[in-house]
């Protein structure tokens, strides 16, 4: 390690150590502004995979006539899947819709009837790109109209309630989280600036004696970092226990993706790297 | 080695110098005397180029005030020392590590620092009290510490604004006499102050300044 590098590392921990209620406010700052990023990361993480499996769920079901031949079911499958927006079709065959009966509402058919009398069908998934409210509709008249099918259903109603509220949900989720990382940023960089004022007394000693501007910004981007990365630190571990104290309390499953809960540390680090630079050679023109 | 030729400054729409004219040559010892506001420290920033001239030119050493760079202002101000009325120390600090402080940060080696550090804090007569904060000294020692941390990096020429302005009688002289003996090892002095009295004694050249300008 250079001298330089090795002088500028010591001299950011002392000044940490020398101004310690600055470093403690600062710290402070930056842990609840990322703890308050990660929570709202994960809430967008889990609101946006709730609406993707919603929009997964979205199924068309085409009952198909009781006597078409097993060639037949086999063509018109093919037929469905070469229309545009099908992503993927599962023939369910009366024994399979009658196993399916059961399971889901516990009662067998078969006690009171002598046949099942459950249709065959398809059910068919469709591809994201095509899942417009249009888009469907224009699916389902094109599928009504091919021979052997009795009847397409549609079950629009949640689709449509996530596909125009999904769209704000985005949206304001976008805003909020440009809100929280601009006040993030601002107050990170002003904090930042507390701990630099503090030394500046420093900062006009070495200018007098003919320090460079870098060497008089490193120790400050040390500072920064270190307190960056400790108040990610914080943050990932606050934002773990809020999750877990509200899994124990309420019955609601959050999922806390890795990725997510390593974001408050990195932008720790980012915002004070930048910040700290921004404070310290703004402090450096100002004297 | 110093020159300040037809220097003019302007600040806040007051005129703090006007047509300056003044050079200071090799080892040479001047003393700049004016009330205050006369703009003695003014000229004194300008030499250390923490300001440039509205109008005319600043040379120091191989530096020019009219194309000086950010990046040549440290290299310069390497090469002069400053000292000041309220000596401006790291409190936090003990007196090594606040001459010590001038070598780091202009990036001298390490096994350099401690033995130069050791040279200058003999020169003020400080040694015995290298360990010692800056709050465990008496004005004058304070003083010395500054002197101590503006030689370290061996400047031709020593700035000084006011040195004695916080001292009692007795350790101005002792810091009168210190800068004397600096100036006799061949450093130039430029020492600015208001107290006239103080400079009859010294072997120096005076320079009155007042209003901004020079008047002999």
């Amino acid at each position: 390690m250079s001298l330089n590098l090795i002088y500028s590392v010591r001299e950011g921990l002392l000044s940490l150590r020398r101004s310690r209620l600055a470093t403690l406010w600062t710290l402070s700052t930056i842990t609840i502004t990322l703890t308050i990023f990660g929570v709202f990361l994960v809430l967008t993480f889990n609101i946006r995979s709730m609406i993707d499996k919603v929009r997964q769920q979205i199924l068309l079901e085409v009952f198909i006539d009781n006597s078409l031949p097993t060639k037949d079911i086999e063509n018109l499958q093919e037929e469905i899947n070469s229309r545009s927006g099908v992503q993927e079709t599962t023939f369910i065959s009366k024994d399979a819709a009658l196993a399916r009966f059961k399971t889901e509402w516990g009662d067998d058919p078969l006690e009171v009837l002598d046949e099942n009398p459950l249709p065959m069908s398809f059910e068919i998934r469709i591809a994201p790109s095509q899942r417009s409210e249009n888009q469907i509709q224009d699916l389902v008249r094109s599928i009504e109209q091919l021979p052997g099918v009795d009847e397409v259903v549609y079950r629009g109603g949640i689709f449509k309630l996530v596909n125009t509220y999904g769209r704000y949900i985005y949206l304001a989720d976008g805003v909020l989280l440009f809100l929280v990382l601009t006040s993030a940023l601002f107050l990170v960089s002003n904090t930042l600036r507390l701990t630099i004022l503090s030394q500046h007394k420093n900062i006009q000693i070495m200018r007098l004696v003919g320090a460079t501007r870098t060497f008089i910004r490193r120790p400050y981007l040390v500072v920064g970092l270190l307190q960056g990365a400790s108040g990610g630190i914080l943050a990932s571990v606050l934002v773990w226990v809020v999750f877990k104290l509200i899994r124990l309390r309420f019955p609601v499953h959050f999922i806390i993706p890795a990725p997510v809960i390593i974001a408050p540390i990195l932008l720790g680090i980012l915002l004070s790297f930048w910040g700290s630079q921004i404070s310290v050679k703004r402090f450096l023109t100002d004297i | 080695m110093i020159t300040l030729c037809d220097v003019w400054y302007r600040a806040g729409g007051n005129q703090i110098l006007s047509e300056v004219n003044l050079s200071v040559e090799s080892g040479e010892s001047i003393c700049l005397i004016g009330p205050s506001g006369a703009g003695k420290s003014t000229l004194l920033r300008l030499i250390n180029m923490s300001i440039l001239p509205t109008r005319g030119s600043v040379h120091v050493d191989c530096h020019d005030s009219r194309d000086m760079t950010a990046s040549e202002i440290p290299i310069l101000r390497r090469k002069l020392g400053f000292i000041f009325q309220d000596f401006k120390l790291l409190d936090d600090r003990d007196v090594y590590e606040n001459v010590a402080f001038a070598l780091w940060a202009t990036g001298v080696r390490r096994s350099r620092i401690k033995k130069r550090v050791f040279q200058v804090l003999a020169e003020v007569g400080l040694s015995h009290k290298r360990y010692a904060m800056i709050s465990e000294l008496s004005g004058g020692e304070q003083q010395r510490v500054a002197i101590a941390r503006a030689l370290a990096n061996e400047p031709f020429v020593l700035l000084a604004d006011e040195p004695t302005g916080n001292l009692d009688p007795d350790t101005t002289r002792e810091i009168l006499d210190l800068v004397r003996r600096i100036n006799g090892k061949g450093t130039a002095v430029l020492m600015a102050t208001h107290k006239e009295d103080l400079v009859q004694n010294l072997p120096s050249r005076i320079v009155k300044i007042d209003n901004g300008r020079v008047t002999e």
